[in-house]
């Protein structure tokens, strides 16, 4: 898997790129951990290259829209293909998580 | 079925309460008729000519009944007649004439003609009187209409109609084994003058007549009350024929009767029974032998003994689906999912959701399969457990669900979830799921509202890495 990073204004966008899953979900975490470390706390992670999430990779979503939250910060998340917006809708996901169809959405929502 | 507003004002429902309310008024009043009347020609005699005629008052009511009756709806091949005409003719060709016979005072014009005149020694007119017997038809028409009844019990109308039956048959032999002596002017060797009642009160006449009657119906016959005329001998032939097949179809009825209402009742024990024996046979240990025996407890306590999906089956599709839907609506008000469908969905769901009872202990879904149902709990009580953990993650109870998460991410479960008691619950299929959302597609936004009520236990669980 791949993340890409760039920022957008005071957001820092997190681009996924194939699976989040077990395999990959540790990678996510800890770059996504290194960013709010390093004083990040507006986040918006953009999914239009993610294939497919699994629980694993729900937990991550999870645990860093908490920390963000804590610190006063926010998480966004945004183009999501249909087979992770099904997960999402189907697990709750899609009301707990601030979901947006795109990319501009989300950054216009922070 | 409801009527058309044209008919429904100019009919009476043969169901409805008013009707009913009427025929148990006119039930009465047709027993009481059909024991007065005999009573007062062969006891009361010509006394009964005099005074207030209140049998006449009695007759309009019947009268006022062969109105109504002509206005009231039947019933052909199961469903009711709303057609008046149709309604009128049945009742033309049926009970019309009996009711009719019963009800006009034919007596009054012998009255009229012949006086007080004296056959047999019973006045005419009383003996015209008897033509309101006819009304006993009346009695099994109205007990008929009754068994239709959601409410009522055949079995406990059968048993109704025997004992009126009975009653009334003996009623009239009494009757008439003191009409023998009477009509024959009382001779030396009547039974009356041998017993010394012949002018005794007519209580005591009756009391005596109605316990020969008793006595010799049922095979008793102590003999201190025998024929002697010719009369005598032959009715008390007649009685005695009557009452040994009389008493032999009462003793076999009520033994059935009373078997039929305890029927369900007792084939469940005999199927518990038979089970037993097999468990019993394999050697199972006594303790699953009494896990299987709470089983079929349980089982009776929700089910009564019916077997709900034969007597469904049984039912045609509509039908069927209003039954369920009765049925379902504990399940209705308890599983989140049917709060937010339409009926046509909420109808295709109940048709596809297939339920399943747990005994306690039972594990309902198995840490590391993988997910290809959804469950929802109507009743009982269930854990979620994993090999690791000695506690339990967390508890599920009615009106809760699961299977989603694995269901939806394709994933094994990290959990199992084991019953505590007696569990029922409803599942839903992958394929039935799926045949659902692609003939309904708003069933996928049902899904969504639904999980999104119950997103924290989700959640929570996920957290605690519970994939269920």
């Amino acid at each position: 898997m791949e993340i890409k990073t760039s920022d957008a204004g005071n957001v820092k966008v997190l681009e996924f790129e194939g699976h989040l899953d077990t395999n990959t979900s540790p990678d996510a975490e800890s770059a996504i951990n290194a960013l709010i470390d390093g004083g990040t706390n507006q986040l918006l992670i953009d999914f239009s290259s993610l294939e497919y999430i699994s629980s694993a990779g729900l937990r991550v979503l999870l645990a860093t829209a908490k920390k963000l939250k804590a610190g006063n910060g926010a998480m966004r998340i945004c183009s999501l293909n249909d087979t992770v917006k099904e997960v999402f809708d189907i697990s709750g996901f899609s009301t707990i998580l601030s979901v947006s169809s795109d990319k501009d959405e989300a950054l216009a929502s922070f | 079925m409801p009527l058309s507003d044209e008919h429904a004002a100019a009919l009476i429902r043969e169901l409805s309460t008013g009707r009913f309310i009427w025929d148990a008024f006119i039930l009465v009043l047709v027993v009481f008729s059909a024991l007065f009347v005999p009573y007062q020609l062969v006891f009361v005699g010509a006394d009964a000519l005099r005074g207030f005629q209140f049998l006449y008052v009695i007759d309009l009511i019947f009268i006022a009944d062969i109105v109504a009756n002509y206005r009231t709806t039947i019933r052909q091949r199961g469903t009711e007649v709303s057609d008046p005409a149709v309604c009128r003719r049945s009742y033309r060709r049926g009970m019309f004439l009996p009711d009719l016979i019963a009800a006009v005072p034919f007596d009054l014009l012998v009255w009229a003609v012949a006086g007080d005149a004296v056959v047999w020694g019973v006045p005419l007119v009383l003996a015209v009187r008897l033509l309101r017997l006819f009304r006993v038809v009346r009695l099994f028409a109205i007990l008929r209409r009754w068994e239709a009844f959601s409410w009522s019990n055949p079995a406990i109308i059968r048993v109704a109609k025997y004992f009126v039956s009975i009653l009334l048959l003996i009623h009239w032999l009494a009757s008439g084994w003191f009409l023998a002596a009477l009509a024959a002017g009382f001779p030396p060797d009547s039974w009356v003058i041998r017993a010394g009642i012949e002018a005794s009160e007519q209580t005591v006449q009756y009391i005596r007549s109605l316990y020969w009657t008793v006595t010799t119906m049922t095979t008793v016959g102590y003999g201190d009350i025998t024929p002697a005329t010719n009369t005598e001998y032959l009715l008390a032939t007649l009685i005695m024929l009557m009452g040994a097949s009389l008493y032999a179809f009462i003793i076999g009825s009520i033994a059935s009767l009373l078997g039929g209402i305890n029927a369900t009742k007792n084939r469940h024990f005999a199927k518990v029974e038979a089970v037993g024996e097999f468990l019993r046979s394999k050697s199972v240990p006594p303790a699953l032998g009494t896990e299987v025996r709470n089983f079929y407890d349980h089982v009776w306590e929700r089910d009564r003994g019916v077997d709900s999906n034969k007597v469904l089956n049984d039912l045609p599709e509509p039908l069927r689906l209003k039954i369920v839907l009765h049925l379902a609506d504990t399940v209705l008000s308890t599983v989140p999912l049917f709060a937010h469908t339409s009926p046509l969905l909420r109808n295709a769901l109940l048709n596809s959701l297939e339920s399943c009872t747990f005994t306690p202990g039972t594990v309902v879904v198995n840490e590391g399969e993988r997910g290809n149902d959804l469950l929802f709990i109507v009743d009982g009580n269930l854990e979620i457990v994993t090999a690791e953990s000695d506690e339990p993650l967390g508890s599920l109870g009615r009106g809760d669900y699961f299977g989603f998460m694995s269901l939806a991410l394709g994933e094994r479960r990290t959990a199992s979830v084991v019953s505590r008691d007696y569990c029922e619950l409803l599942r839903l299929s992958r394929h039935s799921l799926e045949q659902i959302r692609e003939e309904f597609p708003e069933f996928g936004d049902v899904l969504k509202r639904v999980s999104a009520e119950r997103s924290e236990q989700t959640t929570d669980l996920l957290m605690n890495g519970v994939v269920l």
